[in-house]
Formats: C-alpha cells, structure tokens, sequence
C-alpha cells in the first residue's frame, strides 16, 4: 500500500538519508522507481565522499614557518633553543599577499635538499658531543653550505641584473625582503658557528637558505612578468 | 606531547607545545581549506591564517568545546571571509550558509535524470561538483560527509543550528547529484562526438 505521493516523500528525503524512515517512506520507495533512484544517487554521494579525504595532501613545510615566524614576530612564542628570527618577519605575509605564488626553482631546490640532506641525514655520522665533534660538525656543514651560499649570491646578482618590474613598490619590498632573509642567515650561521652540534641551528640555517632561494625565485617570476 | 598538555603548553608560550597542535591538526584544517577553495596556494594561506588566529587566541580556550571544533570553526570563518571577500560582497555568515535557497531546493525534475549515479561517481568529477557548491552548502557537505563531523558539531562550527546544518546538507546532496548528473551527460555527449569524428574519418 503507497499512501504518500512524491512530493511528501521528497519532503521526508531529509529524514531518509539520516535513516529515520517511516512506514509510508519505505512503501513509497518500493512502489516508485524516480524516488528509489534519487535514493540511490544520494547514498552513492554520500558513500563516495570520504573518498575525497583519502588523499588529502599536508600543507607545504612553509605555512608552519610563516606561522611560526610570525608567533615569534609577535612575542607569542618563547623558546631558548631557537635560532633568533628574522628581524622583521612580517615580509612572508607581505611577499605572498603582493606577488603570485612562486614554483621555487628546480635548480635551487635541488641544491637546498641535497644540502639538506648532508646536514640531518641520520647516514651523514653523529659525532659526540665534544670539541673535536664540534669542529668536524662545523667543518662539514660549511663544506655543505659554502657552495651553495655560493651559488645562491650568484642567482641573486644575475636576478638583480635582469630584475624588471613595472612596479616600483613591489622592487622595493622584493629587495628590502631579501636584506632581510639575508641577515636571518647571517644570524644562523653564527647560531651554527656557536654550536655546530646544535641540530635546531642546522635546520634553521637550513630553512633560511630555503627562503632566500624561494625569494630569488620569486623576484625572478617577478621580473619576468614585468619585462 | 597528549593534547591537553599541548594545549596547556601552549598557553603558557611554549614553541614546541605550539608546533605540536600544528602537527596535529593542519592536515585536516588545510584538507578543509583545500576543499572549499580548490587550490592550495590560497589553502596555505588560510591555513596559516587559520592557525594564527588560533594561537593568539589560545590562551582564551577553557576547553568548554573540543579543541579541534574550535579550531575549524576558526577556518570556517576564516575561509568563509576569504570567499565573502573575493565575491565582492558584504553578507553575515548566515547570509553565506542560507544562499542559494532556491538552487538548492528539492525539485521534482525526475525527468532530465536518466541515469543512476552508482558507479559512475569518481573523485575527481566528485571534487569539481563539490567546487561548484555555494560555499554554505560546500562548508557543511565537507564537515559532514567527507571529514565526518556530526551535526550538532557543525552546527557549533558554523554558528547555525542542527536543523540548519541537517538542511544545508541536504540540499549540498541534491545539487551535488544534478551537477554528477549534467557531467555525466556531457561525457556521453562527448564520447558521441569523438566516435562520429571517428567514424567520420575512417570513411
């Protein structure tokens, strides 16, 4: 026996598919073939989208960076072990809200993992903690660091040299941005200096060489759009 | 680190009591993100925001709502705001859960759907019908059904109530099924087209 029509059924659709399902809903459904197939599209949506979760990606190491750099602009976070921060951290949030956001380039990415893999890879020897570890830490870490530290000031001066854009705010702030990733480095290098054996230092000036080849990367995707 | 004591740590200032509520939490809040809005760099960038406001206002939570409810409500809100701003209009929150009423409403339109949806729902097409949601109908369809919160928890999240919530679900589902429907239709269209070009061709 049917004793509702569509339209009442569709207005219990709600309740169906939280399965609170009365007697006449079920006799309905049985009886009509348009409402038993929304029924089966609307369980099928519902079943497929747990699905769309299964693959969620993490958020690139940089959003906890900016968040944390930023913690630490605002005096939210204290932490002894820590490297100092930038100056003026600030210019994360300005950079990504000014500009597109940049494909950090290949060459630079390549050069910063391998550095960073000869820093923290567990494969790379531990040494005790001692002056003489101190001084083999140090020794490998500026072997690490030096060529990049190299090639990095390089990429800058060929993207100075070729830096076009047809906003002069956006050139400014590119540039007061990098004196400011630049004295982050410096900053981590005499953190590293201090204790070569201090895996947080490592990972720090790890991190700031990171930034300053994104910024590059960035003034260089900048530069070519204002040519 | 537990959460509570991360939480309890964290008010207090401690960096890796912070980084720890990070890890725990940023895969879900950036998948939210990445759902609503459908490209990752503006996902980061709500998510940091996100987790900004989160951490300033730490040292206010008293624990009277789960941690993670709080903190998507936070993202709700912030990538609500984010969408409010980038369609240029000024609206409440309510304004943005209740829109698109009318496109949204159950319709008795068995006529166009021709074709049952079992089968034939894969993520991909799936995620593209998802973006194509009024953002109130999108929060609630991802709270729900794919990140699995209850209703009376979303409710809380968005600020509305559970028959809200419930109501806003349904309709996410309805159109969901009309846009699955016309996509599914414009692949046959074009399997059609490809095959007479085919045949046409070889003549």
């Amino acid at each position: 026996m049917n004793t509702i029509g569509c339209n009442e059924f569709l207005n219990q659709l709600g309740d169906w598919m939280e399965n609170n399902r009365s007697a006449d809903a079920r006799a309905h459904v049985i009886r009509c073939g348009d409402c038993r197939s929304l029924v089966a599209d609307l369980t099928a949506i519902q079943e497929s989208a747990p699905s769309l979760a299964l693959d969620d990606p993490e958020p690139s190491p940089r959003v906890w960076l900016a968040v944390r750099a930023q913690l630490e602009q605002e005096g939210l976070i204290h932490d002894g072990r820590r490297a100092p921060a930038p100056a003026s951290t600030g210019w994360f949030d300005a950079i990504f809200a000014m500009i597109p956001r940049p494909a950090l380039a290949a060459a630079y990415l390549a050069a910063l993992i391998a550095v960073g893999a000869a820093l923290v890879a567990p494969g790379s020897g531990y040494f005790q903690r001692t002056s003489s570890g101190s001084a083999r830490w140090l020794s490998r870490t500026e072997n690490a660091t030096g060529p990049l530290s190299a090639q990095l000031n390089s990429a800058e001066q060929d993207t100075f040299s070729s830096f076009k854009t047809a906003d002069p705010t956006v050139a400014a702030s590119l540039q007061k941005n990098l004196a400011i990733v630049d004295n982050y480095i410096a900053l981590c290098e005499k953190s590293v200096r201090e204790d070569p054996q201090d895996e947080d230092a490592r990972d720090y000036l790890y991190d700031a060489y990171q930034q300053k080849a994104d910024l590059l990367a960035q003034m260089s995707d900048r530069g070519d759009i204002g040519q | 680190m537990a959460e509570p004591e991360a939480i309890r740590l964290a008010q207090q200032g401690d960096a890796a009591a912070f980084e720890r509520l990070y890890q725990l939490h940023s895969r879900r809040v950036y998948s939210l993100c990445l759902r609503m809005v459908g490209n990752t760099a503006e996902a980061e960038d709500l998510t940091q925001e996100a987790f900004l406001q989160l951490f300033r206002k730490i040292a206010t939570f008293r624990g009277e709502s789960a941690f993670s409810t709080w903190l998507h409500r936070l993202a709700v809100n912030v990538v609500l705001m984010k969408l409010r701003k980038k369609s240029g209009k000024e609206t409440s929150l309510e304004q943005v859960t209740e829109g698109d009423e009318e496109a949204g409403t159950p319709r008795r339109d068995f006529g166009a759907v021709d074709i049952e949806l079992t089968g034939s729902i894969d993520r991909v097409n799936l995620q593209r019908a998802v973006e194509q949601l009024p953002p109130g109908y999108r929060s609630v369809f991802v709270l729900h059904d794919v990140q699995g919160y209850e209703h009376n928890e979303i409710a809380e999240i968005m600020g509305c109530s559970i028959g809200n919530s419930k109501s806003q679900l349904h309709k996410a589902r309805m159109r969901l099924r009309d846009l699955l429907h016309e996509a599914v239709r414009a692949k046959a269209r074009e399997e059609r087209r490809a095959a007479g070009s085919a045949s046409g061709g070889e003549v």
